[in-house]
């Protein structure tokens, strides 16, 4: 049995619900502002229409921070969390991420503590929802289906207000990524700290150079 | 993705193999006299230590690997000991080839220790993959308390000149950094069919050539003005202590030619000689 977190509820379906909540874009952590790197691929024109960036987001959740997120969320739900702050931000690849992951974190747990009583360690924003998990009677792949979808849904909402995409171009593109996210769910749960690689060279040079570019709407 | 890390080598699923090499070396310095001077030196099997004089007070320590490259089952491990208030520079003497590895992997161990107010510039030659190759790799530093050190690190994906596209090859290459015991930068890049083979602009996005350079110091970020000043089609980043640069390429030699102008401006000196050796711009 995990250590009880903050949220300790006591049935599967109440537990569902709360997860919804977590990871759903009205929970306040400022995830509209983010965009991993994405803003720079649109403006280089390499992400520009719904086949891009379906591909853009697909590699980074199979291949890059999708991936590298979901596998410190599982081990946050049981695992030493100030080692895991320190191999997570070890892992960020630039600044601007390295400020993303501090900043949605202690947002996550501003109102996690309003919603709980309880103020949560200070977390990057992954390790921050894994250890509001822990209480929780859902098995690890359910959370890390609907934390990989939740990232998906931000780039696509970021490409989405970015380019001449329509709204329900973008769910189309989400919708197409469900396979993929239920697959990566379920391998990540069983991945071990040793198993965090990236191939998202390309992504993460993005994210660095956006750190230069002049006009952004996006602060990553 | 095909993660093996921690594979038992004495595994005996995979067909023995006739000529795996082996190779493991050691190098330490201490300040003595006011210098840094060499404190011991090991060798075994196909890992050599050259310690060429050069001009300066900053050693320059240079691995070989004298296999010739790397196949399935070889193992190759070189450490590092850089005492307190020593200055090292270690680089290897070729680029290293990942040749055919059919089953069971290359491995290769760098680790370093950095004490307190040392530092190291660890600046290898390229890593030039081929087909078929599946090699992993592991570099750990370890800092001491005021320990800076300096990694630069490329590869190459198949020889373009010969009209190479490398389509299948494994790589698992990962690289921590630790002061006092706790990590502060970490980077494993991993490769395999699937991303050689993917079609998006996040991962390998056409290049042939990376690299990934990190720089840990107190004051690290300060380098970045000076060197974004020199980037082409690469990027970099400085926040805690730390400063990143990657840089990609069609292909080696163009690689090469940023990465020098990237690393004169983070040693402050000349590059290696056998470097330059091999046709450095």
């Amino acid at each position: 049995m995990a250590m009880a977190g903050p949220w300790a509820m006591t049935t599967e379906a109440a537990d569902r619900l709360a997860l919804a909540q977590l990871l759903s874009p009205g929970f306040p952590v400022g995830g509209y502002a983010y965009s991993q790197g994405l803003e720079q691929a649109m403006v280089d024109g390499s992400v520009r229409n719904a086949a891009s960036l379906a591909a853009w987001v697909a590699a980074v959740l199979r291949s890059g921070t999708g991936r590298m997120d979901a596998i410190f969320l599982a081990h946050a739900r049981t695992g030493d969390l100030d080692a895991l702050a320190d191999l997570a931000f070890a892992y960020a690849p630039c600044a601007e991420r390295a400020a993303e992951m501090r900043d949605q974190g202690a947002a996550f747990g501003q109102v996690v503590a309003r919603l709980t009583g309880v103020a949560p360690p200070p977390l990057p924003y992954a390790l921050a929802v894994g250890h509001a998990t822990r209480g929780m009677a859902l098995q690890t792949p359910e959370i890390l289906a609907l934390w990989l979808h939740a990232q998906a849904a931000q780039l696509i909402s970021a490409a989405v207000r970015f380019l001449p995409l329509g709204g329900a171009d973008g769910q189309a593109v989400l919708a197409s990524l469900s396979p993929l996210i239920l697959q990566l769910a379920a391998s990540c749960a069983q991945a071990s700290l040793d198993d965090l690689a990236s191939a998202g060279f390309a992504a993460d040079l993005a994210a660095m150079r956006h750190e230069t570019l002049e006009v952004r709407i996006f602060r990553s | 993705m095909d993660v093996r890390s921690g594979r038992n080598m004495l595994d005996t699923t995979h067909p023995p193999r006739m000529q795996r090499s082996r190779g493991t070396a050691m190098v330490a310095f201490h300040h003595a006299r006011g210098a840094t001077r060499l404190a011991d030196l090991a060798m075994a099997g196909s890992a050599k230590v050259m310690l060429p004089r050069v001009p300066g007070d900053v050693p320059e320590v240079v691995l070989l690997n004298t296999s010739g490259g790397l196949t399935g089952g070889d193992r190759l491990s070189f450490q590092l000991q850089i005492g307190a208030g020593c200055r090292v520079l270690a680089t290897t003497q070729t680029a290293e080839r990942g040749y055919a590895a059919l089953g069971v992997p290359a491995q290769v161990l760098v680790r370093a220790s950095i004490g307190a107010g040392a530092r190291l510039d660890w600046l290898p030659q390229e890593t030039l993959l081929y087909q078929d190759a599946h090699l992993e790799r592991r570099t750990e530093i370890d800092l001491a308390t005021g320990a800076e050190c300096l990694l630069a690190e490329s590869l190459v994906l198949g020889r373009q000149a010969m009209g190479e596209t490398l389509r299948s090859a494994t790589l698992q290459d990962r690289r921590m950094i630790r002061r006092d015991g706790r990590p502060v930068w970490a980077d494993s890049f991993y490769l395999d069919g699937g991303v050689l083979a993917d079609g998006s602009a996040a991962l390998l996005n056409g290049a042939r050539a990376l690299a990934v350079v990190c720089l840990v110091a107190q004051g690290a970020e300060d380098a970045v003005g000076p060197v974004r000043a020199v980037l082409g089609d690469g990027a970099v980043s400085g926040w805690d202590g730390r400063c990143i640069v990657r840089l990609c390429a069609p292909d080696g030699w163009p690689l090469r030619q940023q990465l020098a102008q990237v690393l004169r401006i983070l040693t402050g000196r000349q590059l290696p000689r056998v470097w330059q050796g091999g046709g450095f711009p």
